[in-house]
């Protein structure tokens, strides 16, 4: 099967004239040129690639280019395939792979705010990182602009929402969010209680991680800027950069250390789960299970306290290795916690699983087809509630994710009942696997203190399976002991994208869970932009309205 | 169905009882390896550096004032107690303490100042070498630093010798 794939992907690119390297068995790179773009993504649609994520990087003062990337995954093979090309600083234009790859759309959107790429053909080339008094013509991921730089403000300039559909009433959610608390800001044109479409403006926790790392600090210090991506899933993050790393410089690192990042991106997947499941209880009005999950989830929180030296952000992961190691205390103390959990966890399972106000405000609400959720290559959870086999730990093996042996839960139910189960389901299986680390956790050290420079130039990318779904970092490395480039894809950013199709002609009051389903991180996907939307004019209705709207709706089922 | 599953949560929460903390009252001892707020023992420090290079928050800078006096300084309001200073000092001069109640109103309060006195260097003014040799690790700027304390800025420059040029540009 992966001869085969194999076999014609080389096909393809000697038949069309593409250089491709295939150094790494895992990740193949294809150069071609910039005509080539569209033809080459479809054909990668056609042969069954998910698409992954592009990037834009700057290469002027190598040769006076702008560089692109799309990336392609092939799961059930295990091989990623990235499209490099280019074009002259002079005329940066591509043509747009957004018609037919609908998620690529904010991945292009992206680069034409921050490297000034121009894509033909986008259906919808509105700004999406940059604020919109941010000036014309000067592009923050360009190397000649300064990391620190900050235009003045302007007056007068806001973002266009779109035009609800006629006979529709705008209802503006934002731009601080109404049940996770995160900045974003969307439009949902309502029809009486029924939601017709809806505009998103997002990126306003732009605080610019990608250029900072890759001009102030250098290579060692990233993972612990990476760690604060996201306040949930950080050492996803971190982890996902120091693997992209360890890549691009051909770094081993000791087995052990692979074992303990597996325990902590485990441990952090137990917590994650639990949190949602608190939060989405929150959301529908069931505060029993909001109250009895956060409960069971602080004895994991104190366990890592005890485990890193604080309760989040652990700051365990380093290039190389891991910074603690495991003794034999700390592991009796992981067992001790994690069994404790298991016990009370369905405890909480038992309690909720028929309970009939759960069904009724989770059953066929926030519904999105198979076929659509693979048309959008929705990732994780979300997609695994749809029938998608896709899951990172499995199809594309890192850490030490070879040797342990899990179930990988899929639903079809395609709402958000569905997507409860999948994480209940895995966080049991995350216990499993955390027993499983432990047990066969070899000796050794846990930090490969290297001695070389990294050459520069070098491309890697790496994905971790986040609690959300695939978490991507992509690598090119540089000069001066830091990265040249460095592109950070969170799971939430291609989920976000679909939001729009799941709340077409669902309930009003629905809309805090359907939200809330794909557990939207708005820190992560929004890593990149300083956006100062303003909505204008409208009337706006209060968090706790919104709030108690959702929630009465739970009290009348 | 219904019945059954609300019986089953009230069990389970009358089960679990109370869990909160009497906190402020009575404040959660911090378990051993508890990365609090870092603090400097100036006895040990040797003023290499190290810490100022490697702290990705960059809350730590140093101001070489005139040949033999650094001063170093430590801003704790942006300090993400990571515990990479306390990581990659040589001389473990620096330890993350039990502190975590840091909130204030003044930045001074969560500010560490050291005056260290430097002996010159008969080759070269001033050079410091980690026992380290890690590529990545390296120190990356070695003699004299001239990081703004005023405006609590990191200066990415460091000069072989005492620059007085330097060090009057980087004052405001």
């Amino acid at each position: 099967m992966k001869e085969q794939l194999q076999e014609r992907l080389r096909h393809h690119c000697t038949a069309e004239g593409l250089t491709l390297d295939r150094a790494d068995p895992r990740q193949w790179f294809v150069d071609g040129p910039r005509e080539r773009v569209r033809d080459f993504a479809a054909a990668m649609v056609t042969e069954g690639a998910r698409y992954v994520v592009s990037m834009g990087y700057d290469e002027i003062a190598r040769n006076g280019t702008l560089g692109l990337v799309h990336s392609f995954a092939f799961d059930r093979e295990g091989l990623f395939l990235h499209f490099r090309t280019n074009a002259p600083a002079a005329d940066p234009s591509f043509e747009s792979i957004t018609p037919d790859i609908p998620n690529a759309g904010w991945s292009e959107r992206e680069y034409m705010d921050l490297l000034g790429l121009k894509f033909s053909g986008h259906p919808k080339p509105k700004r999406l990182v940059l604020a919109d008094d941010w000036p014309e013509g000067i592009y923050p991921l360009r190397k000649e602009v300064p990391h620190d730089l900050v235009p003045p403000a302007a007056e007068d300039v806001a973002y266009q929402l779109e035009q609800g559909p006629p006979g529709t009433t705008t209802i503006p959610i934002g731009p601080y969010h109404p049940c996770l608390h995160e900045p974003e800001h969307f439009a949902v044109y309502v029809d009486g209680e029924t939601i017709k479409g809806c505009d998103y403006r997002g990126f306003m926790t732009h605080r610019g991680i990608e250029k900072l790392c890759t001009t102030a600090v250098s290579y060692n210090e990233v993972p612990y800027i990476a760690e604060r991506i996201c306040g949930i899933c950080g050492t996803v993050h971190a982890t996902a950069y120091s693997q992209a790393v360890e890549r691009a410089a051909g770094i081993r690192i000791p087995r052990r250390a692979e074992f303990i990042r597996t325990m902590m991106l485990e441990i952090e997947r137990i917590h994650s789960h639990l949190l949602w499941l608190g939060v989405a209880g929150h959301l529908i009005g069931f505060d029993t299970v909001f109250m009895q999950a956060w409960r069971v989830r602080e004895q994991i929180m104190w366990l890592c306290e005890r485990l890193t030296g604080n309760r989040k952000t652990y700051g365990m992961v380093q290039i190389g290795g891991v910074r603690r190691d495991v003794t034999p205390e700390i592991r009796e103390d992981i067992l001790g916690v994690i069994g404790q959990v298991e016990k009370e966890l369905l405890v909480i399972r038992k309690a909720i699983q028929n309970d009939s106000s759960i069904h009724r405000r989770t059953k066929g609400v926030g519904t999105l087809s198979h076929e659509e959720a693979v048309r959008w290559s929705l990732v994780g959870p979300v997609a695994r509630a749809r029938g998608v086999d896709i899951d990172v730990r499995r199809d594309h093996p890192y850490a030490a994710y070879d040797e342990v042996r899990f179930e990988v839960p899929v639903f079809t139910g395609c709402d958000a009942w569905s997507t409860l189960q999948v994480r209940m389901i895995e966080t049991f299986e995350a216990i499993r696997i955390i027993r499983q680390v432990l047990e066969k956790m070899p000796g050794g050290p846990i930090l490969f203190e290297f001695q070389d420079p990294i050459a520069p130039g070098l491309h890697a990318m790496s994905a971790v399976e986040a609690p959300r779904g695939e978490s991507t970092h992509y690598i090119i490395t540089g000069e001066n002991n830091r990265a040249e480039r460095w592109r950070v894809r969170a799971p939430t950013y291609p989920n976000l994208q679909a939001v729009p199709l799941m709340l077409l002609d669902e309930q009003f009051a629905d809309f805090p869970i359907i939200v809330g389903s794909i557990d939207p991180c708005f820190s992560c996907t929004d890593r990149v932009g300083v956006v100062n939307a303003r909505s204008g004019g409208y009337s706006v209705m209060t968090r706790f309205e919104l709030e108690a709207l959702g929630r009465r709706k739970g009290e009348s089922v | 169905m219904w019945l059954t599953s609300k019986l089953r949560q009230i069990l389970m929460v009358l089960r679990a009882g109370v869990v909160t903390l009497k906190y402020p009252f009575e404040p959660r001892p911090v378990p051993e390896g508890f990365r609090g707020a870092p603090v400097w023992d100036h006895h040990k420090c040797i003023g290499c550096g190290g810490c100022a290079d490697h702290c990705p928050a960059r809350s730590i800078l140093i101001r070489d004032v005139c040949q033999e006096l650094r001063v170093m300084l430590y801003d704790g309001s942006r300090c993400t107690y990571c515990g990479r200073c306390a990581d990659v000092c040589p001389e473990k001069a620096i330890r993350m303490s039990e502190a975590y109640e840091l909130a204030c109103d003044r930045r001074e309060d969560v500010t560490t100042r050291l005056e260290l006195f430097m002996l010159t260097c008969q080759r070269c003014g001033r050079c410091y070498e980690m026992e380290n040799k890690n590529a990545i690790d390296r120190l990356s700027l070695k003699g004299f630093r001239y990081d703004n304390l005023e405006r609590r800025a990191l200066v990415r420059t460091s000069t072989e010798r005492l620059s007085p040029e330097l060090l009057k540009k980087t004052d405001h």
